[in-house]
């Protein structure tokens, strides 16, 4: 497994049709109760940052990404709305964190993944080179 | 959310088998394309912030996040091993970034999204009041 980086998890904010059923007055409620948690979180020290993210963007692919596909549009419960990055003390904790998320009564899912310490290729390329001097 | 989000970008990197059945030689050639492209964008002040991701965690969904699960998150090629929040002047300079990255030729994508200046959902709210108020009017 990667080596983690401490302390460190992001929080990725799944799913872009979860809110499309709802009036205007519960998607502001929403709004501001999301807002809330997240001060209450950066208050704490527990957020250290957030962002959400517009729904359109580009997704680039092929050699030289020569493929730019506009995107992601499809509803669909993988697309990605914000994130927040969390400095606690497990993946416990981040988790108890992510259950607060106001918007996972209406069907968000909240991903939650530690920050690795160092790319996930550096340990891959290490491995390759151990077996390679192995086999040698 | 952030204050400062105009002209903030964020490069989601997708796919975690990729690098599986590279050499070790391919894996370090395409490790310090990599770093060089990084270090270039550092230089020119491009990076405001990004890290790569451990490929475990925990996936919680259901009313108060009673439903726990730990994975598998969405299929490989969607997989987001890392990602990268940059600072460029348009949508079109972050793709341009993004189409530099020594991993695309192997099979990775990476999903380029601006950073939204207010909450998603209250620019939905003001749009339906709008439009309800069209449609009663």
């Amino acid at each position: 497994m990667n080596a983690q980086k401490q302390d460190e998890y992001l929080l990725l904010f799944r799913g872009n049709e979860w809110y499309k059923g709802l009036s205007p007055e519960e998607m502001q409620k929403v709004a501001s109760q999301w807002m809330a948690w997240f001060n209450r979180l950066t208050e704490q020290g527990k957020a250290i940052a957030g962002n959400p993210l517009e729904s359109e963007g580009k997704i680039v692919s092929g050699k030289n990404g020569r493929v730019v596909a506009d995107g992601p549009f499809a509803e669909s419960k993988e697309a990605i709305g914000g994130y927040f990055l969390l400095q606690v003390k497990s993946l416990d904790e981040a988790v108890a964190i992510a259950k607060e998320c106001p918007g996972l009564a209406y069907g968000a899912v909240v991903e939650v993944r530690p920050v690795a310490a160092e790319c996930p290729m550096a340990e891959v390329a290490r491995a390759e080179a151990q077996l390679a001097t192995a086999s040698a | 959310m952030s204050t400062q989000t105009q002209n903030e970008f964020m490069l989601l990197f997708r796919g975690d088998e990729w690098c599986k059945g590279l050499s070790a030689g391919e894996l370090q050639n395409v490790m310090s394309q990599c770093k060089a492209w990084f270090d270039r964008l550092v230089e020119q002040g491009k990076i405001k912030a990004g890290q790569p991701l451990v490929r475990e965690g925990a996936i919680v969904s259901g009313k108060n996040g009673r439903l726990v699960s730990d994975g598998p998150f969405a299929e490989s090629k969607e997989a987001i091993g890392g990602y990268l929040l940059l600072q460029a002047d348009s949508l079109e300079e972050a793709v341009v970034i993004a189409k530099g990255n020594p991993t695309l030729v192997y099979g990775t994508t990476i999903e380029v999204r601006p950073v939204a200046q207010e909450c998603p959902l209250d620019v939905l709210a003001r749009q339906a009041v709008r439009e309800e108020q069209l449609v009663s009017a």
